[in-house]
């Protein structure tokens, strides 16, 4: 009523409408790992946020009705950790009022967000974490633009199918569960292309000696080896392979850059092995609208940008369009079906591939598109994208209920 | 008499205390703190009164989470029953385990409860099939709401949970008083003080012992089962060794052997870590300087270093 | 067949070596004081991180460094002991014990504080690989294995047949009798400390080299040393020796022919068997 009192005065002041527009301040809540294993994905990811947030500040903020909000951040460190995101998210809703909340890069402190959130009048655009419950259990205000690593593992899978593999030794870590969603999905659809595993062993978050698995998957002979986990141990899985001479196909999911390879592995240990992804942030993939993000991300931050940083740099755009299409910033439901309906906002920076023309699907879950990558000359080279089918995973999603 | 009233006074200012609280947070918190004082006196059960050093409360804590959670979910189990069998299941636990680990003493103890923390952890992690590994177990459905006929107390609302962990947490401490002050309790102290000569004594002290670690551990089991349905997720990393060190930690801070102790301490280990919000890393230093410091200086904890000094003050007092 | 069972068992020597050399350290500081030195893989990491930056920042050569970082954690060691564990030496043992839960922290973190979240991989110009009628042996895993071999024997000899090895024995043995022979109860201690750092900054370095220094690798190797120290016996030297190479080589057994998922499982299910049959451990203790 005040606002609207406000906006009149203004309006009859001046004489001319929206020329003179309120300045507002929009508090958005982040939580994400800033600390401790998980701030190797936090950290950028909140970089990437602020980076849009002046952005967007910068271009004259979000207009919506006669006003204009200018973004500020209220940001906790939840550790990756399930207890401390549940602590940071009460925070945030309970004592800082806030009814939009961005971050998330790990499984832990998603999965605990949204095992509650559904019941909480705010809205949640998660950006790296991938474990498949944050959407799946179907909360009507969580949205998520990395897709569950289960989506990719299903092209994988059919993907080294038609490389020809017909056996495959597995070599994964067993406590992320982005992975372990990746690798069933992947067994299962090598499994259905007529493939068979023949191994899958495992190792922990922090191993990194993995001769005793590799010496097993060298003694069952398959065609291909499949590694996966965090760059720092698929580096070491691939190195100790290549010392006991394995010298069959490697494919692997990791998403290391090559200097975090190199660290460990020697680039000739590394030639010719695979990485099969979602097309993370890769300026050499997505054109020039990438370059120039890189530019401004090092010019802000002297550093490169990190593959995961898009996924939560495009959800502000999200939220600056929904808000602005909605026309409201209290209206929390007005502005969830806005999302649901949303188009691709013109800043994203990843190649989303709609579902129903819409960039997140009933279940509030985006899809890109997922790629090869083969190590040659001491570098990933990016090969083709792989038989990714969003439409058929979003249906299949649909069906899951945890 | 004083101890009384002064109980009544405490139980009554934890009744009124969300009257008084405008931001939810604080009762998150203060739901989280009575947790966590339960898994602590159970520590303190078998640090404090018994003399050993167990870091399995973690594991406890996380048996007793994921078994009233799947009891609620897989076998259909009414959440009351599945969070009043979590004990039972993690009793269970515990004296398996506990049977060949008391067979040793002193650090050997220290070192097999270490280790099977990890074992139930990476238990927790691989039996994919049973607790659905590291992506967590979501969706874990709150107590049934009580219909009182005029009201209906719906657990999913925070501040009526907070009264069910007090309750909890009372209905513990009044277990575990009545414990330590039974013969049990007092075996318990003399095995502490000097395991040869209760031996000597014609005690048969593994007995004890084996009481001592599994009621400790099925009340580890109870404040897990009572986060669970709390935090409506939980996956392994809660119950990590992490977990067991911040028990024996909120025991030696508030002091171990006494029943008031592992309240200060557990309340401090939640709400610590709020009050000083300077980055994780440098709380972490001055937790563990804290640690060195309390047991090279105060190596009773808190509470009974308080009590001496009002003691002391309140004597001086009397004889001018 | 034959081929990978020999490859395991070498695999298996070459992890069990660094547990043998974190080992000894702890069990040597557990003879004496009867501590459970928790912070001891803490040490082993900060000198895993000080041997990277010597070379990588201050360009000094590997064996160098190496060298330089054992001087800077028996240094270490001396500190924790006196500034640490020397003011609770008459207090009940579980106070020794929270002390070292304290110290974990403080040089976990620490090490955090100064070398970053990142993991850390020490250079070495070591890639061949040997290869013997299809068991293929990196130079580097051998190297490790002969560095640990030479700093087991230099520390056995050091213990058995010099003088200040015999105080340490007399100390293990019967404190009070020590003392009434007019050894120093105080600089043996340090010594302890001093010694026992520097083998578990060895181990760092060679975790480092082979594998890499990262935040999280501690907790896991001084669990393993405790493990190798039940399986051998608390206190035990050669108790030490044997359990790590078991050790070590039963977890690529484990791994190959039982379930790698449950690695660490069977290897501590090993560690609770070995209690209940011989709780003193495989070997007799020769000290204390």
């Amino acid at each position: 009523m005040k606002r609207l009192l406000g906006a009149v005065l203004s309006t009859a002041l001046i004489g001319t409408p929206g020329a003179f527009a309120a300045e507002k301040t929009l508090t958005i809540g982040y939580s994400d790992a800033l600390t401790g294993g998980g701030a190797v994905y936090g950290v950028p990811q909140k970089k990437a946020i602020d980076l849009a947030i002046e952005e967007i500040n910068g271009a004259g903020g979000i207009k919506v009705g006669a006003d204009n909000y200018k973004i500020k951040t209220i940001e906790y460190d939840d550790k990756a950790d399930s207890t401390e995101a549940t602590n940071v998210a009460r925070k945030l809703i309970d004592r800082d009022d806030v009814k939009f909340i961005l971050g998330y890069c790990c499984s832990a402190s998603g999965g605990a967000m949204a095992s509650f959130i559904g019941r909480e009048d705010v809205i949640v655009l998660v950006g790296t974490a991938g474990a498949r419950s944050i959407t799946s259990l179907g909360n009507k205000n969580v949205f998520r633009t990395r897709p569950p690593g289960d989506y990719t593992g299903a092209a994988a899978g059919k993907f080294i199918a038609q490389q020809g593999v017909k056996t495959l030794g597995i070599l994964a870590v067993r406590d992320v569960a982005l992975f372990t969603q990746y690798r069933d999905s992947l067994v299962k659809a090598f499994e259905e292309a007529g493939g068979k595993v023949v191994a899958i062993e495992t190792f922990g978050g922090q191993d990194r000696d993995m001769t005793a698995q590799l010496t097993k998957l060298r003694g069952l002979n398959p065609d291909a080896l499949f590694v996966s986990g965090y760059v720092e141990q698929v580096a070491f899985s691939h190195r100790q392979a290549s010392e006991l001479g394995i010298k069959t196909q490697r494919y692997g999911f990791s998403g290391g850059s090559a200097e975090q390879f190199t660290k460990v592995a020697t680039a000739e240990q590394m030639n010719g092995a695979w990485d099969l992804l979602a097309i993370e942030f890769n300026a050499d993939v997505l054109g020039p609208k990438a370059v120039a993000f890189v530019d401004r991300y090092k010019k802000k931050y002297n550093e490169n940008p990190t593959p995961n940083t898009a996924y939560a740099y495009d959800q502000v755009y999200v939220l600056r369009d929904a808000l602005q299409a909605a026309q409201t910033t209290t209206d929390m439901k007005k502005i969830q079906e806005t999302i649901r309906a949303l188009p691709i906002p013109k800043e994203a920076l990843l190649k989303y591939l709609p579902v129903n023309g819409r960039m997140f699907d009933d279940k509030g879950q985006a899809y890109i598109a997922n790629g090869a990558f083969q190590w040659k000359n001491g570098n990933w080279a990016f090969v083709k994208e792989l038989p990714s089918d969003a439409a058929a995973y979003s249906n299949f999603l649909k069906t899951i209920k945890d | 008499m004083w101890t009384r009233f002064a109980i009544v006074a405490v139980i009554a200012a934890a009744i009124v205390f969300p009257l008084f609280v405008t931001v939810n947070y604080f009762i998150h918190l203060a739901i989280l703190a009575m947790i966590f004082m339960i898994v602590a006196q159970g520590a303190n059960v078998i640090q404090g009164y018994t003399g050993y050093v167990s870091i399995a409360q973690g594991a406890f804590m996380g048996i007793g989470a994921y078994a009233s959670a799947l009891l609620s979910m897989r076998a259909g189990f009414p959440v009351w029953l599945s969070m009043l069998a979590a004990p039972i299941f993690t009793a269970v636990a515990a004296a398996i385990a506990g049977y060949p680990a008391l067979r040793i003493k002193g650090h050997y103890f220290a070192i097999m409860t270490l280790a099977m923390n990890m074992v139930v952890f990476t238990v927790l992690v691989n039996w994919v099939s049973l607790t659905q590994g590291e992506p967590g177990l979501p969706s874990i459905p709150s107590p049934e709401a009580i219909n009182l006929g005029f009201t209906e107390i719906a657990f999913e609302k925070r501040r009526a949970y907070y009264y069910l962990a007090l309750a909890a947490l009372v209905l513990v401490m009044w277990i575990v008083a009545a414990v330590v002050r039974s013969r049990v309790g007092r075996v318990l102290l003399a095995i502490r003080q000097n395991e040869p000569f209760a031996e000597a004594a014609g005690i048969a002290c593994w007995k004890y012992k084996l009481f001592a670690f599994i009621f400790s551990a099925s009340l580890a089991g109870f404040g897990g089962a009572i986060y669970a349905h709390y935090m409506g997720f939980i996956n392994p990393t809660p119950f990590s060794a992490d977990a067991s060190l911040n028990a024996i930690l909120a025991v030696i801070l508030g002091g171990s052997g006494t029943l008031t102790g592992p309240l200060v301490g557990g309340a401090l280990t939640v709400i610590l870590p709020e009050a000083l919000r300077v980055a994780e890393i440098y709380r972490l230093i001055a937790y563990g300087l804290l640690l060195i410091l309390v047991v090279i200086f105060l190596p009773r904890g808190l509470v009974p270093a308080v009590v001496d000094g009002v003691r002391s003050i309140s004597r001086r007092r009397k004889t001018p | 067949m034959l081929i990978d069972f020999i490859q395991q068992i070498f695999n298996g020597l070459v992890v069990g070596s660094i547990y043998t050399l974190i080992a000894l350290g702890l069990t040597t500081i557990f003879g004496i004081f009867g501590i459970a030195h928790f912070a001891h893989g803490s040490v082993a990491m900060f000198g895993g991180y000080l041997t990277y930056f010597l070379i990588s920042a201050l360009g000094i050569g590997l064996l160098p460094s190496f060298i330089l970082a054992m001087a800077a954690g028996a240094l270490l060691g001396i500190v924790l002991e006196r500034v640490a564990y020397y003011p609770v030496r008459n207090a009940p043992p579980i106070n020794s014990f929270i002390i070292a839960l304290g110290l974990t922290l403080i040089i976990e973190k620490l090490n955090l504080l100064a070398f970053g979240v990142d993991q850390v991989i020490i250079p070495t110009p070591l890639v061949n690989v040997i290869n013997v009628g299809g068991v293929t042996m990196p130079e580097l895993r051998i190297y490790v294995l002969a560095i640990a071999a030479i700093l087991v024997i230099g520390m056995t000899l050091l213990i058995q047949r010099t003088w200040i090895g015999m105080a340490v024995r007399a100390v293990a043995q019967n404190r009070a009798a020590a003392v009434l022979m007019g050894i120093n109860v105080n600089s043996v201690s340090m010594f302890v400390f001093a010694l026992s750092s520097a083998l578990g900054v060895a181990a760092g370095v060679l975790v480092g080299a082979l594998f890499a220094v990262a935040p999280g690798v501690s907790s896991g190797l001084v669990i393993k040393g405790f493990a190798v120290l039940i399986l051998g016996g608390l206190g035990s030297i050669p108790g030490a020796i044997v359990g790590g190479m078991l050790l070590g080589v039963s977890e690529a057994f484990a791994a190959a022919f039982v379930s790698s998922a449950y690695k660490d499982v069977i290897s501590f299910l090993l560690m609770i068997l070995v209690l209940l049959v011989r709780p003193e451990g495989l070997m007799r203790r020769s000290s204390r």
